[in-house]
């Protein structure tokens, strides 16, 4: 099975040593039907291992609502939002960076928790 | 800059059990602290749950629901203990069932919503239970922490003195003193990929446990869910088929087109698929086809509606995922996969954990003031787990909490030595000054995916024997050189990757360990060159004990009260059979 590749565009800032943010652009392999979040895991896992975003902890599963991020300059859970050509990764505020797609405490609006609706 | 904190008692774990052991330590007069690796009430297991909370019918009906009278709390712990083939701790079991409807009445007077229930189960979701759970902790003045990550246990004359701690977000330390604490840190699901759990949900607990002297046991008992979904990658791990054929069957096939379960015993199948007991049969018979080279790219079989009519499925989906939205996971394209009667690939993923810490019924670890409740325990189940894990985690972390503040109020108040500190923290940042020698992430997905292979519901001894190498190996040549490509400390991924995949090899040691000594098949644990229950030999709990960081497994006697095991040996799928229709005359689902 021969995959295309897709370029995956992310937003990179580590406040305590770079001067400005700038953006990285990686070849991913791309499977139908597969997330902002596959494509940073592909990332960390195979090309550059020095990326942030937040996995330590997280469902992957659009329950826990913490992967809020934009792609393409939407804003939406990284982990439900399927990729499908190039794609710009980037986190929601730009100027409240901790670390690339990691955003600093402070207002909630980082990570809206999901309400449960049930 | 570390930080120096002081508590009465400290909560290590942000899912239901520390919540509610919280809550409880609150209530018995202590300071609490609670850490939460991830974001609070979103992260450990609980928010994942469906989610039922289990209890007798008698007592669903004095709290006004529909409940079946003839059912008792005796019926309770008899399906408890024949589900879990007469492996569990019976005290533990009778505290599950006597103090499951005191923890109903307590969420309910808390604002619980109750979404369905069946004549011995409420219905409601994780997440609803998660933020009653969290209010209710504000409200007590439970303080918490979230984005923190409990590195290693303090002790001082033996005595637990306190934790130290990393927040994952500055990089920083936190050297906590606390009189006592409680270990509420659930399953080691990261151990394999997929899996159905949170990306938190890495054994830290356990392992620390371990390494200050407690005991952990019952390793080899890892419950598979089945049915869940393993492509496409988005929906990877979910467990929308699990709950979509429990409740409407279905078609399971394999890469020859056959029909897996047409082999098995009628009677097997039925309970088997309808009930909860899927987890372990539909996992074990879908291993076995994918180990016969019937399965298919993901390493799972196909499920699609099979015989059920559309008109069905749209119904029990228009309950289960509303609008075919399961939270903010989009299903429309499954539903139309569905409709067509096309085929996803479905398959097992690890659920939950029967084993873990060594406790007695008040909670106690072998090291005086360490606590543990929740999954992250040995707990009630023994080798196989039907009823809820929900219910377990609440009446485990409440009297947990209890009994750590009575410690903390009490007795406790040991100091931890600054050194102590000191040598912990050195170790946390060798990693740091590596410079990517060994990589953690590429390390771990070889890891999961041997995991799966070699210590998945089907097992045997030259497979256990190879994965006890390989983890040997890793132990002895890549785990001392990890390394991190950015020295950074803050929210430095790999760093905390880095700090978890030990704990997630010694667990697999460990359990792999348990599973090679227990030459038997019994619930969860199948092992194909012993294929048969040997209630002779192996009523005894399988137990581990640290030896350097070289697990050595011994057994002790199960904890018996009224239910005497039974004797005799008898082949898996007879014992599994004689086990389901040991089930009580009742109704409801469990």
């Amino acid at each position: 099975m021969s995959k295309h590749s897709v370029q995956v565009k992310v937003f990179r800032y580590d406040p305590a040593r770079d001067a400005d943010p700038y953006y990285l652009e990686y070849a991913i392999p791309f499977e139908p039907r597969m997330s902002a979040m596959n494509a940073l895991d592909f990332i960390y896992h195979n090309i550059d291992s020095t990326l942030s975003y937040y996995d330590h902890a997280g469902c992957s599963l659009g329950i826990c609502g913490r992967c809020v991020g934009r792609v393409n300059g939407k804003t939406v859970l990284l982990c439900q939002t399927a990729i499908t050509g190039d794609t710009v990764i980037e986190p929601v505020s730009t100027g409240r960076t901790l670390k690339d797609l990691v955003m600093r405490k402070g207002r909630r609006d980082d990570a809206e928790p999901t309400k449960d609706t049930d | 800059m570390t930080e120096h904190v002081r508590t009465e008692v400290l909560v290590i774990g942000g899912g239901g059990a520390g919540f509610r052991a919280a809550i409880a330590a609150r209530h018995s007069g202590a300071r609490v602290l609670l850490l939460s690796k991830g974001p609070l009430g979103r992260c450990g297991a609980t928010p994942m749950a469906g989610a039922d909370f289990t209890l007798d019918g008698r007592s669903m009906h004095e709290l006004g629901r529909d409940g079946d009278l003839n059912d008792s709390r005796e019926k309770v712990f008899n399906d408890i203990v024949t589900q879990g083939y007469y492996l569990n701790n019976q005290k533990l079991a009778e505290h599950y069932v006597h103090t499951a409807p005191l923890l109903l009445r307590d969420l309910l007077d808390w604002g619980l919503k109750i979404m369905l229930s069946d004549q011995r189960a409420v219905i409601t979701s994780g997440l609803h239970i998660m933020d009653v759970l969290l209010r209710k902790a504000r409200s007590v003045g439970v303080e918490m922490r979230e984005d923190i990550m409990a590195l290693d246990l303090i002790t001082n004359g033996g005595a637990i003195a306190g934790v130290l701690a990393l927040d994952v977000r500055s990089g920083e330390f936190i050297r906590i003193a606390a009189s006592a604490v409680v270990i509420t840190t659930g399953g080691w699901h990261k151990a394999y990929w997929p899996n159905t759990g949170m990306r938190d949900l890495s054994g830290d607990g356990i392992a620390m446990a371990h390494r200050a002297g407690a005991l952990i046991g019952n390793m080899e008992f890892v419950t598979f869910a089945c049915n869940i979904m393993l492509d496409p990658p988005m929906w990877r791990g979910s467990l929308a088929p699990y709950v979509l054929s429990l409740v409407c069957g279905g078609s399971l096939t394999n890469n020859c087109g056959e029909e897996i379960l047409a082999p098995y015993d009628p009677v097997v199948v039925k309970t088997g698929t309808t009930t909860e007991w899927n987890k372990s049969f539909v996992s074990h018979a879908t291993a076995r086809e994918v180990r016969l080279g019937k399965g298919f790219r993901n390493g799972g079989v196909h499920y699609s509606r099979g015989d059920v009519s559309w008109e069905v499925i749209k119904l029990v989906a228009s309950i289960t995922f509303p609008g075919w939205k399961y939270k903010a996971m989009d299903l429309t394209e499954w539903g139309r996969m569905l409709e067509a009667n096309e085929p996803v690939e479905v398959g097992p993923a690890v659920e939950y954990f029967d084993g873990g810490i060594v406790v007695n019924e008040r909670f106690e670890t072998a090291i005086p003031g360490l606590f543990a409740a929740g999954e992250c325990c040995l707990g009630p189940f023994g080798a196989n787990r039907i009823f809820s894990a929900i219910t377990e985690i609440l009446v485990q972390g409440r009297d947990a909490g209890e009994h750590a503040a009575h410690y903390a109020l009490t007795e406790g108040g040991a100091q931890p030595p600054i050194a102590g500190f000191e040598a912990l923290e050195k170790k946390a940042l060798l990693p740091l000054a590596r410079n990517n020698e060994v990589r953690p992430a590429f390390l771990r997905r070889e890891l999961q995916l041997r995991a799966q292979r070699h210590l998945g519901p089907i097992r045997n001894k030259n497979e256990l024997e190879e994965f006890i190498i390989y983890l040997r190996g890793m132990k002895q040549n890549h785990l001392p050189h990890l390394g991190t490509a950015s020295s950074g400390r803050v929210y430095n991924k790999e760093w905390i990757d880095c700090l978890e995949l030990g704990d997630l090899v010694h667990l697999l040691e460990a359990s792999a360990r348990c599973a090679l000594a227990r030459t038997e098949s019994r619930g969860v644990h199948f092992r194909e060159d012993f294929p048969v229950c040997d209630n002779d030999r192996w009523l005894v709990e399988s137990i581990v004990e640290y030896a350097e960081g070289d697990p050595k497994v011994c057994t002790r006697p199960v904890t018996a009260t009224t239910m005497s095991p039974p004797g005799g040996k008898m082949p898996y799928l007879d014992m599994m059979k004689k086990m389901m229709q040991s089930h009580s005359d009742t109704g409801g689902m469990h």
